[in-house]
């Protein structure tokens, strides 16, 4: 009896879990609903890229929803005074939605995080991640990413008073980095290279890792020099030190190839009209 | 390429870096059988302080359940991480595992062992004293002993609730499961089977636990029948007394 009953619990549990991936698999489009859990669909989203299903679903819905970052400072900060999120990424969602939408308020923002971004995109609840997103090869396997709109370099912050000046003096020390990041595997690269030993510790947010610079418990602070430099105070200091250098694209759902192919139009045509170097002047990113 | 989360290429490159999720599993189990030795420890003292006639003992008691049961887990392991050291104190990231949820989940195991004293009839105390038995011998010999089965299924409850707490540990890049899990999944992009399969290996942890103290505790009961049922025919059985007894009064 007792085993039966047990049987019966673990199925039950085992086809509730199953129901849970098939719904999280059918939020998004048509051709996803039929993939759930197999890889069936390609057919299925390769014709629907002739037309353009994505751009008229967003022009007949009169807003492009954009996931930004809100906690990057001159690249998506909210203003805790309007209320408002500003910053470069901004301003470029804001360009794409004056081209496609014929007006720059037509846009719809929402807070995303390296955690939510992916599946955001996936479930439709976004239709662009404009949110200094690096471009990897391994990224490009799992969404679509437009040419880059803005390169940067890893830097890495440290206390004033720890007396580190370069990387190596961080021999044996550890390193707080963002979760999604490609920081960490552009300082390990230089830190083989350079013979030194670090160690990493990934958090979830930037403001994570700077209270864990400032209890002690990294050492360093390392993403992106853009965004450090939001972070630097009195009490830390951003190295000279350049690593490898990181590509922002805009990212869209995989299967919606006409809205990849626009933006990356779309790109070009803002870096050649001079207005993209605008933009980055404004909020003195050079 | 397939667009779904799940599809079957994504679950390929899950089973590359098993090894990332097994390290994470094992962080997980371990810090979750020294947490769950540590809240039983804090839990029966603190449960025996607070149903003792002790005032001192009690306020103690109570200072400690309230402070930590009204408190969010994830500020007390932040705190423990990013606040100590401002004083000096650096404990590594293990230790705050253990203590830090061992000691939350001491609150509320020593809210369930009080729970569990008080039900026992004031009268079983009285009798045990009035036989020579000290207050500590009584609780170890006579109460303490009555309260498991009462106790079992909602300490059953704390174990598997301290199981899934320590996730809050990916707050502080703890290396558990969750955190690996997290760090995986974003650097991959391929949440959908990093967090299924992650769900799966907290179950696989939880499940049987549960299971377990289901069936300890029908068996505990079966035993209590007999001991109850005796007494109507015959005169006298104490908890537990020996089957041969019982099947003679049964029949």
């Amino acid at each position: 009896m007792t085993t039966l009953k047990k049987t019966c619990a673990a199925l039950l549990a085992v086809s509730m879990l199953a129901l849970t991936t098939a719904c999280s698999g059918s939020a998004g489009s048509t051709s996803s609903a039929a993939a759930a859990g197999t890889s069936g669909a390609p057919t299925q989203s390769s014709a629907s890229s002739a037309a353009t299903p994505t751009l008229d679903k967003i022009k007949a819905a009169g807003v492009l929803k954009v996931g930004v970052k809100v906690d990057v400072p001159n690249f998506g900060l909210k203003n805790t005074k309007t209320g408002e999120v500003e910053g470069f990424e901004i301003d470029l969602a804001k360009a794409i939605a004056k081209d496609l939408l014929g007006d720059e308020s037509k846009i719809e923002t929402q807070a995303v995080t390296a955690k939510t971004r992916g599946p955001l995109l996936d479930n439709g609840e976004v239709d662009l991640v404009i949110a200094t997103f690096t471009i990897t090869d391994e990224r490009k396997k799992v969404y679509n990413f437009s040419d880059p709109y803005y390169s940067d370099a890893v830097k890495l912050m440290v206390k004033k008073d720890s007396g580190i000046k370069s990387l190596k003096d961080l021999d044996g020390k550890t390193i707080g980095v963002a979760q999604s990041s490609t920081s960490m595997k552009a300082i390990q690269n230089a830190a083989n290279t350079a013979g030194v030993k670090v160690k990493f510790d990934e958090y979830a947010t930037y403001p994570e890792i700077k209270a864990a610079l400032d209890s002690g418990r990294v050492q360093c602070f390392s993403v992106d020099g853009s965004i450090l430099s939001g972070y630097v105070d009195d009490t830390t200091t951003i190295l000279d030190d350049k690593y490898s250098p990181q590509e922002y694209g805009i990212a869209s759902k995989l299967d919606n190839k006409d809205l990849a192919e626009y933006v990356n139009r779309m790109v070009a045509q803002l870096k050649s009209s001079g207005e993209l170097d605008q933009m980055i002047a404004k909020w003195k990113l050079n | 390429m397939n667009s779904s989360p799940f599809s079957l290429d994504k679950w390929e490159r899950l089973l590359v870096d098993w090894q990332i999720f097994a390290g994470g599993f094992l962080t997980t189990l371990v810090i979750a059988v020294l947490a769950l030795a540590l809240a039983l420890l804090l839990g029966i003292i603190f449960g025996m302080f607070s149903s003792s006639h002790l005032r001192g003992l009690k306020g103690v008691s109570r200072v400690y359940v309230e402070f930590i049961q009204n408190i969010p887990l994830v500020i007390q392991i932040f705190f423990l991480y990013n606040g100590l050291p401002l004083v000096g104190i650096m404990l590594d990231k293990f230790t705050i595992g253990v203590l830090g949820i061992g000691v939350y989940t001491g609150a509320y195991i020593s809210e369930v062992v009080r729970a569990g004293i008080q039900s026992i009839p004031v009268g079983q105390m009285e009798a045990a004293k009035s036989q020579g038995f000290t207050h500590v011998q009584a609780m170890r010999y006579i109460i303490l002993p009555q309260t498991v089965k009462i106790v079992l299924p909602p300490l059953t409850n704390q174990a598997v609730n301290l199981i899934k707490n320590t996730s809050v540990l990916a707050m502080i890049a703890g290396g558990d499961l969750m955190y690996r899990a997290d760090s995986w999944a974003s650097s991959q992009l391929l949440y959908g089977p990093a967090y299924v399969t992650t769900g799966l290996l907290y179950f696989v942890l939880c499940f049987p636990l549960a299971t377990w103290a289901r069936n300890y505790e029908q068996r505990l009961k079966s035993h209590d029948v007999q001991a109850t049922a005796l007494p109507q025919k015959s005169k006298k059985v104490f908890w537990g007394g020996l089957p041969e007894l019982s099947k003679k009064g049964a029949a």
